[in-house]
C-alpha cells in the first residue's frame, strides 16, 4: 500500500506525480460531494455502464505500474491503458460510491476493502475461464480470509507494517513496537505514526497482546489508553508525507508500509526497517473489477498479463513490490529473493495477521476512539 | 420594405416602434448582467449548500448504507466534549492570528500610508502582495523547511547561541503559519483605512495639547476603527476554515474543524451526514462574521483591496 496519505501530505514531495495526484484526489472529494443528491448512488451500487473496448482505465496506488508495464501490454493486446492513482483506500471507495469512477474496469482494492467492497456488492464476482495464471500465486493466498477462494479480487502484492528509523538520530535499534513507549521522551515529537484506525489503534493492541481484529470493547479501550498515553509524543499522524524528514534525521522513527519504507532505504543508508517482533499487520493489496466496469474482457486480460512469471517478475525488480506471485518470486534474483524487509522469514509471518473487518459495534468504538486520539 | 424605408414620414414611427419593442430592456438589461453570475452561484452554491444542508439532517448517514430518516442526531453529536474540543480550538487558531496579523500589520500599515516616502509606496505595497502570487499550499511547505529540527530557523537560532526549537508540528507553528498567510490581507485593509485619515485632526490634537499616546488612541483608532474591524473579521473568516496551514504544520496535536470535516468525508469513517452538519456549522458561523463585516466593517476598503 504505498502511498497512502490524506489529501495534502501527499505534496510534500514535490516529484512529478505529486501534483496530479493532489488534484486527482480533490477532483474525488468534489465528485463525491455534487454526486451525493443521487441517492442511489450512497445506498446501493451502480449498474455497468458501456465502454471504449479498445481502452482500459486503471485505478491503482501510485508505483504499482510504470511505462513499461503498460506499453507491454499495449504491444501484447493492442489495448490502450490510462491509469489513475489513488492513495488511500476510502479515497478510492467514496470515488466508487459517488459515481465518478465508472470509467475504471481494474481497481486495486487492499484485503480489508476488497470485504467491504464485496458485502456492497460493488464487486464483480470473478469468472475462473477468464483468468489464466491463478495457480501461479503463493499458496498462502489461494484462499485469503478477506476473500475466499478469490471469489472477487486477485492478490497483486503483499507487505508488512513496521518501524522505519534513522540511525543517526535514534537512541538505539528498535526490535518491537514497545520502543515507542520506552523511549517516547527521547523521541518526543520525532514519531510519526500511521493514518489509518486499525494499523495504529492497531499497534497498541498488538503491545498489549491482543489481537488486530479484536471484538472485545474492554481491549479496544485499553488500546486507546495506551495509544493515548504515547499520543503526546508523537509528531503527526502520517501515512506518507514523513519521507523527507525522516531522511534529514528531523524525524526519528516512522511507522511505515513495508513498501514505501523500501523505496526509501534506496534514498539513505540511514535508515532501516524493522518488522516488530512481537508481529504486525499483513496486507495485501489485490486487483478486482468493479461491478460497474465498461471493459470486462480488457480487464481479464490485464489480470491475466500480470499473473504470468516473467511478466510479474520484471515488473518486480523495476517496482520493487513483494509479489504474491511464488512462480515470479522463484524467477527473481537472490539478492531480492533474500531481502528480510521485503520477504521477512516465516517465523516473523507466523505472528503476525491480516486486517479483517471487525463488527459493527467495535468499528463504532475504533472510530469513536481514532477521533479522540486524533483530535486530542 | 424598400418602399418604406425611402419615405421619411415613416422613419419617426418606425423608431416610436422599435423603442416600443425595445422596452423590455428595462428588465432584460439587469438579467443579462446578473444572469451568468446568478446561475453560477445558484447552481454551484446555492444548491450545494442545501444539499449539504440536507445531509447534515440525515443522522448516522455513511456512504453503502441504507439512509434513515431526518432528524437533528448529526447537530446533537456536535455537542460532544471531543468536537466541542475540535471547535474551541479552530476558534483560538483563528482569533489567535487575527491579533497577531493586527499587532503586527498595524505599524506596517501605518508607516505605509503616513510615514513611508511618497515615490516608493506603491511598490512597497506591491513588495507586500508579492507573497500572494504563489500557492499557499507551496509557501507552507517553505515553513515546513524553516521550522524543522534540522531547518532554517534552528540554524540561525544556533548562530546566535540559542537553544533549538522544534516547533514544527505544534500549535505554535499553526499560529506562525496562519498569521504569515493573511498578514497581508490585514496589511492592505489597514493601509486602505489609514491612507483616508484625516493628519490635520491629529494636528489640532497635538496643537491642543494631546501627547502621541492619546493622538493614537482617539483619533487613530477611532478613526480608522471601520478598517481594524474589517481586516480582523477577513482575517478570522479565512482562518477558521483554513486547511493548508493545521495539515501541513500542525501534526497531531491541532486537530481543527476543516480537517474534521475532511476526515469525515475522506477519512475511515466516512460519516457524510456528521460532517456535513460540522460544514453547516462553519457556514453559520462564517455567514456570522461576513454579516458583523458588513454591518461594522469599513465595506469600501474591503472591496477596494479584494480586487
Amino acid at each position: 500500500m504505498p502511498q497512502k496519505h490524506p489529501l495534502m501530505s501527499d505534496l510534500s514531495r514535490l516529484g512529478g506525480l505529486t501534483r496530479r495526484r493532489f488534484l486527482q484526489s480533490s477532483a474525488a472529494a468534489v465528485a463525491g460531494v455534487s454526486m451525493a443528491n443521487c441517492r442511489q448512488n450512497i445506498t446501493g451500487p451502480q449498474t455497468g455502464g458501456s465502454g471504449d473496448a479498445s481502452t482500459l482505465h486503471i485505478y491503482t496506488w501510485a508505483n504499482y505500474t510504470d511505462d513499461d508495464l503498460i506499453a507491454a501490454f499495449t504491444e501484447r493486446t493492442g489495448i490502450k491503458v490510462i491509469v489513475d492513482i489513488f492513495d488511500s483506500n476510502e479515497i478510492m471507495l467514496t470515488k466508487m460510491q459517488a459515481g465518478g469512477g465508472s470509467a475504471y474496469s481494474i481497481i486495486y482494492p487492499s484485503d480489508y476493502m476488497v470485504s467491504e467492497m464485496v458485502a456492497e456488492g460493488m464487486l464483480t464476482a470473478l469468472d475462473p475461464s477468464q483468468l489464466q495464471g491463478m495457480e501461479n500465486l503463493k499458496a498462502k493466498w489461494a484462499n485469503p480470509a478477506y476473500d475466499p477462494n478469490n471469489a472477487h479480487s486477485v492478490p497483486f502484492c503483499w507487505g508488512t507494517t513496521g518501524l522505519l528509523y534513522n540511525r543517526d538520530v535514534t537512541p538505539s535499534s528498535p526490535t518491537d513496537w514497545n520502543f515507542l513507549w520506552d523511549n517516547q521522551e527521547a523521541l518526543s515529537n520525532r514519531i510519526t505514526m500511521l493514518d489509518d484506525m486499525r494499523e495504529t489503534l492497531g499497534v497498541a493492541l498488538k503491545t498489549l497482546g491482543y489481537s488486530y481484529n479484536t471484538n472485545d470493547p474492554a481491549q479496544i479501550e485499553a488500546a486507546y489508553a495506551k495509544l493515548r498515553e504515547l499520543q503526546p509524543h508523537i509528531a503527526a499522524f502520517k501515512t506518507n508525507g514523513f519521507e523527507n524528514e525522516i531522511l534529514t534525521g528531523d524525524l526519528s522513527v516512522s511507522m511505515a508500509y513495508s513498501s514505501d519504507a523500501i523505496a526509501l532505504m534506496e534514498e539513505s543508508d540511514r535508515l532501516d526497517y524493522v518488522i516488530p517482533t512481537s508481529g504486525t499487520s499483513l496486507w495485501t493489496d489485490t486487483m478486482a473489477i468493479p461491478s460497474t466496469a465498461p471493459n470486462v474482457d480488457a480487464a481479464y486480460q490485464w489480470i491475466s498479463f500480470l499473473l504470468e512469471p516473467e511478466i510479474a517478475k520484471t515488473a518486480v525488480e523495476r517496482l520493487l513490490f513483494a509479489t504474491a506471485n511464488q512462480a515470479a518470486f522463484d524467477l527473481l534474483p537472490d539478492d531480492l529473493r533474500n531481502n528480510a524487509s521485503l520477504y521477512p522469514p516465516d517465523e516473523v509471518l507466523a505472528q503476525s495477521e491480516g486486517i479483517q473487518p471487525i463488527d459493527t459495534a467495535s468499528n463504532d468504538l475504533f472510530d469513536r476512539f481514532w477521533t479522540e486520539i486524533t483530535s486530542a | 420594405m424598400a418602399d418604406s424605408s425611402l419615405r421619411p414620414s415613416n422613419n419617426s414611427n418606425w423608431w416610436s416602434q422599435l423603442s416600443d419593442k425595445l422596452a423590455p430592456r428595462r428588465w432584460l438589461e439587469p438579467v443579462l448582467l446578473l444572469g451568468p453570475a446568478g446561475l453560477w452561484l445558484f447552481l454551484l452554491l446555492v444548491i450545494p449548500t442545501l444539499l449539504i444542508l440536507e445531509i447534515s439532517l440525515v443522522p448516522g448517514l455513511r456512504l453503502g448504507q441504507a439512509a434513515g430518516g431526518y432528524g437533528l442526531g448529526n447537530y446533537l453529536q456536535i455537542l460532544q466534549p471531543v468536537y466541542l474540543r475540535v471547535i474551541g480550538r479552530s476558534l483560538a487558531f483563528a482569533l489567535g492570528s487575527t491579533l497577531l496579523c493586527l499587532g503586527l500589520g498595524f505599524p506596517v500599515a501605518y508607516w505605509l500610508a503616513l510615514m513611508s516616502p511618497k515615490r516608493w509606496r506603491n511598490l512597497l505595497l506591491v513588495a507586500f502582495i508579492l507573497p500572494l502570487w504563489t500557492s499557499s499550499l507551496l509557501r507552507a511547505y517553505a515553513w515546513i523547511a524553516i521550522l524543522r529540527p534540522s531547518g532554517v530557523l534552528n540554524t540561525f537560532f544556533q548562530g546566535l547561541g540559542l537553544p533549538a526549537q522544534n516547533w514544527l508540528n505544534t500549535p505554535t507553528a499553526v499560529f506562525i503559519g496562519l498569521t504569515y498567510s493573511f498578514l497581508p490581507y490585514m496589511v492592505l485593509i489597514l493601509y486602505a483605512s489609514l491612507e483616508k485619515l484625516d493628519t490635520r485632526l491629529l494636528e489640532a490634537a497635538a496643537d491642543l495639547g494631546a501627547n502621541p499616546q492619546q493622538q493614537f488612541w482617539k483619533i487613530t483608532v477611532p478613526q480608522t476603527f471601520p478598517g481594524i474591524a474589517a481586516g480582523c473579521l477577513l482575517v478570522f473568516i479565512a482562518a477558521l476554515g483554513d486547511f493548508v496551514v493545521p495539515t501541513l504544520l500542525g501534526g497531531a496535536s491541532s486537530m481543527n474543524i476543516s480537517r474534521l470535516i475532511y476526515n469525515q468525508f475522506l477519512g475511515p469513517t466516512r460519516a457524510w451526514g456528521f460532517g456535513s452538519a460540522l460544514s453547516m456549522v462553519l457556514i453559520f458561523a462564517v455567514s456570522l462574521a461576513i454579516a458583523l463585516l458588513l454591518k461594522y466593517g469599513d465595506r469600501s476598503t474591503v472591496t477596494e483591496t479584494s480586487q
